[in-house]
């Protein structure tokens, strides 16, 4: 459980899902390449439920300056 | 200079720095808002003038614009129109003056109307029902609390036009299209979530101990939100009153998919304010100065408020 | 800035800490049934006029339903209508052509906003009556003003084209803002930026407010320079209001139709045709239903995707 409680933080994992919904916007919107674009979608949608799956994790206080700044 | 320098702080600009900086906004600011003023003087000019090239700064008045705006006309020939009794007021003699006769009113003041039941409709519902959810949010242990609230806020920040096809299949099967209702529900539905947010914010702002103390005193939990919290967050909720109706007064996009006759509010209409040979510019000026006034006077008596109403109530000074 | 307690929406840690032994003193309901009472409604509402439709277009997104044509026969296409649309170079385009729209109106709203927010911050003498002045475009309907930036824009006879002539000694008509390939973008991007700058320039004049002064004093005594200063206080400290308002004005530009509808409505051809405007073309003018409420469904989600973000950033400012 503890062991649970530090690896699913919740300030690392929305940044990460925070990344990734970016990722998917810039590749929604940019001209460069096609086969990115095609890909945006999928990405913003794993993106977004990783965000609100991760929005859910234990935030434990931890010393180690998990959080995101 | 560098005495200077540091007797003038960050906190406190010196005189030159102010001066410069007053500069500056006031020309912003009268640029930003010469367009604004554009707008209210085409709608004193006539038809001609407000095309003339090089663009007139100084004309004679003429309500044209306005008599435009509130009326259809039709063309006469000369013949027609010397058969005519000689015309009763202003109006008839302004109009005759361009070879026409007023046919009857135009659609501008329905269009108004319409955006006067669907705007206050809506905001009075949303503000209700934000009120009551936001009392409950702000002191109940909701469960789930923060899913919902981002639930709601969420609502708000989808792309109108792709709520609107399955709004408008549902309403096309409801009977709902085109509808008075329709869209004070609809607008309701958007308005509610800022309402939420806003009013949580006002309600928390109010001591728990107030109610506290009412219920000892023997109120039920229903009469201590009634008499003791409503009255404290009166303010609260004129502001966020104020921001609804505005949301529901300048919306376009649903009401320009949804309605078209019937329920069609002032911003879809506007636009389609068609002269002899292209847009009538004095009347839509016109229109557009009436459908604004409305605004610019509730954005000076909003202006405390203003902030915490474009953020949800997350930046409260 | 410790943030190690950031609940997702800080707004709840009364509600969380609610001393729920006097909530729950009602005669009759308890505290959870009366909760839902205060809420309920609210939450029927969004599940009627938002859920609902919802679930309805991602179930038509799968299909190839057209409102127009409502008793043609329905048939299930998969995910065929998604990769129609992510891989149609058009969609891409207007995605692209969003995207020029976003950028740069969120820079030059950034700049602008900014800019005037140091400088009202100077509270020069009547500051807050020019504020309120400077505010006003901000609160009209995008959609009336837009119309009449048409008439601004008219060659020869708009104001816009006169001042810009007189300013250039160039020939009014010689320029088209709206007609034209080149400026049309500009033209959305112009008129956007007169907008909602006012909105970038409100917030960060928040965060510049809630910057205490103390810290400039400490920076008074190290003899920082004025450049050093803005760069590592005023600038750090007001960057993260500055982020709630790019994420909001992205989202919103990101979606935005009502002004470039009645400005140029995607015109001249496609230039300014940005997501809302295609959408609304499949949608209601050659109403393939099913492949617009894919298009809806994927716009939908980066928005949704954004608003979490947008969430985050609100939170981080109301600890402030």
């Amino acid at each position: 459980m503890t062991r649970f409680g530090q690896v699913f933080r919740r300030g690392p994992w929305e940044g990460a899902a925070t990344l990734v919904i970016a990722a998917g916007v810039i590749m929604l919107m940019q001209p460069f390449s096609l086969a990115f674009y095609g890909w945006s979608f999928a990405t913003t949608l794993a993106g977004t439920v990783l965000f609100l799956v991760a929005s859910h994790f234990p935030d434990v206080p931890s010393g180690g300056g998990g959080d995101r700044g | 200079m560098s005495v200077d320098a540091q007797s003038q702080s960050v906190l406190a600009p010196g005189p030159w720095s102010k001066r410069f900086a007053a500069a500056v906004v006031i020309l912003y600011a009268g640029l930003a808002v010469l367009p604004l003023l554009w707008i209210f003087l085409t709608g004193f000019k006539t038809p001609p003038d407000s095309i003339a090239y090089p663009p007139k700064f100084v004309f004679e008045p003429s309500l044209e614009g306005y008599v435009n705006l509130f009326t259809t006309r039709s063309r006469q020939s000369d013949d027609y129109l010397a058969g005519l009794p000689p015309p009763t007021n202003w109006v008839d003699r302004l109009v005759r003056s361009r070879n026409m006769v007023i046919a009857g009113p135009s659609k501008f003041g329905q269009r108004f109307v319409n955006s006067v039941i669907i705007g206050f409709g809506s905001t009075a519902l949303a503000v209700v029902l934000g009120t009551l959810a936001a009392y409950g949010f702000s002191r109940f242990r909701v469960p789930l609390a923060d899913d919902l609230l981002f639930f709601i806020l969420s609502t708000r920040m989808m792309p109108p036009i792709a709520v609107a096809i399955p709004i408008y299949l549902m309403y096309r099967s409801l009977g709902l299209t085109d509808s008075h209702l329709g869209m004070i529900l609809l607008y309701t539905a958007v308005n509610v979530s800022l309402a939420v947010w806003l009013l949580k914010g006002f309600i928390d702002e109010i001591p728990r101990e107030y109610e506290e103390a009412a219920m000892i005193d023997g109120y039920t939990r229903f009469q201590a939100f009634w008499r003791v919290v409503l009255p404290q967050a009166a303010t609260g909720i004129a502001a966020t009153a104020i921001f609804c109706l505005i949301f529901a007064w300048n919306e376009y996009a649903f009401a320009v998919l949804l309605t078209s006759g019937e329920a069609q509010t002032t911003p879809p209409f506007i636009p389609f304010i068609i002269g002899e040979g292209g847009q009538d510019w004095p009347a839509v000026a016109a229109g557009t100065t009436l459908f604004l006034v409305p605004i610019v006077v509730f954005t000076v008596l909003l202006r405390r408020h203003l902030l915490r109403g474009i953020t949800f109530g997350a930046v409260r000074k | 800035m410790t943030e190690t307690s950031s609940l997702p929406f800080l707004s709840v840690g009364t509600a969380a800490e609610a001393p729920s032994q006097f909530a729950g003193r009602l005669r009759g309901l308890s505290d959870r049934a009366m909760a839902w009472l205060f809420i309920a409604p609210t939450i029927l509402l969004l599940l009627a006029i938002n859920v609902f439709p919802l679930l309805w277009t991602i179930e038509l997104s799968f299909t190839n339903y057209r409102a127009n044509r409502p008793n043609a026969p329905l048939r299930w296409v998969g995910f065929d209508n998604y990769a129609s649309i992510l891989s149609d170079s058009d969609v891409w385009y207007a995605m692209q052509a969003t995207a020029h729209f976003v950028v740069w109106t969120i820079t030059l709203q950034v700049l602008l906003g900014f800019g005037l927010a140091l400088l009202i911050n100077r509270r020069f003498r009547g500051h807050g009556f020019w504020t309120t002045v400077i505010l006003l475009p901000m609160m009209l309907s995008p959609a009336v003003v837009g119309n009449f930036w048409t008439f601004l824009f008219q060659p020869q006879t708009g104001l816009f084209n006169t001042a810009i002539a007189f300013v250039t000694g160039s020939d009014p008509s010689s320029f088209q803002m709206i007609g034209d390939v080149g400026l049309a973008p500009w033209s959305i991007i112009l008129v956007d930026t007169w907008m909602w700058t006012p909105y970038v320039m409100l917030i960060c004049l928040a965060g510049l407010r809630s910057i205490p002064d103390d810290i400039y004093e400490a920076a008074e005594i190290d003899r920082a320079s004025a450049w050093r200063r803005f760069w590592s206080i005023t600038l750090p400290m007001v960057l993260p209001f500055l982020m709630l308002a790019v994420l909001f004005r992205g989202i919103e530009n990101f979606k935005m139709f009502d002004m470039v509808n009645l400005l140029t409505s995607g015109g001249p051809g496609s230039t300014t045709e940005v997501a809302s405007i295609t959408l609304k073309r499949e949608a209601f003018e050659k109403w393939r239903t099913g492949y617009s409420s894919a298009f809806a469904i994927i716009l939908f989600v980066t928005v949704f995707g954004l608003a979490n973000i947008y969430v985050k950033a609100l939170n981080k400012v109301k600890q402030r």
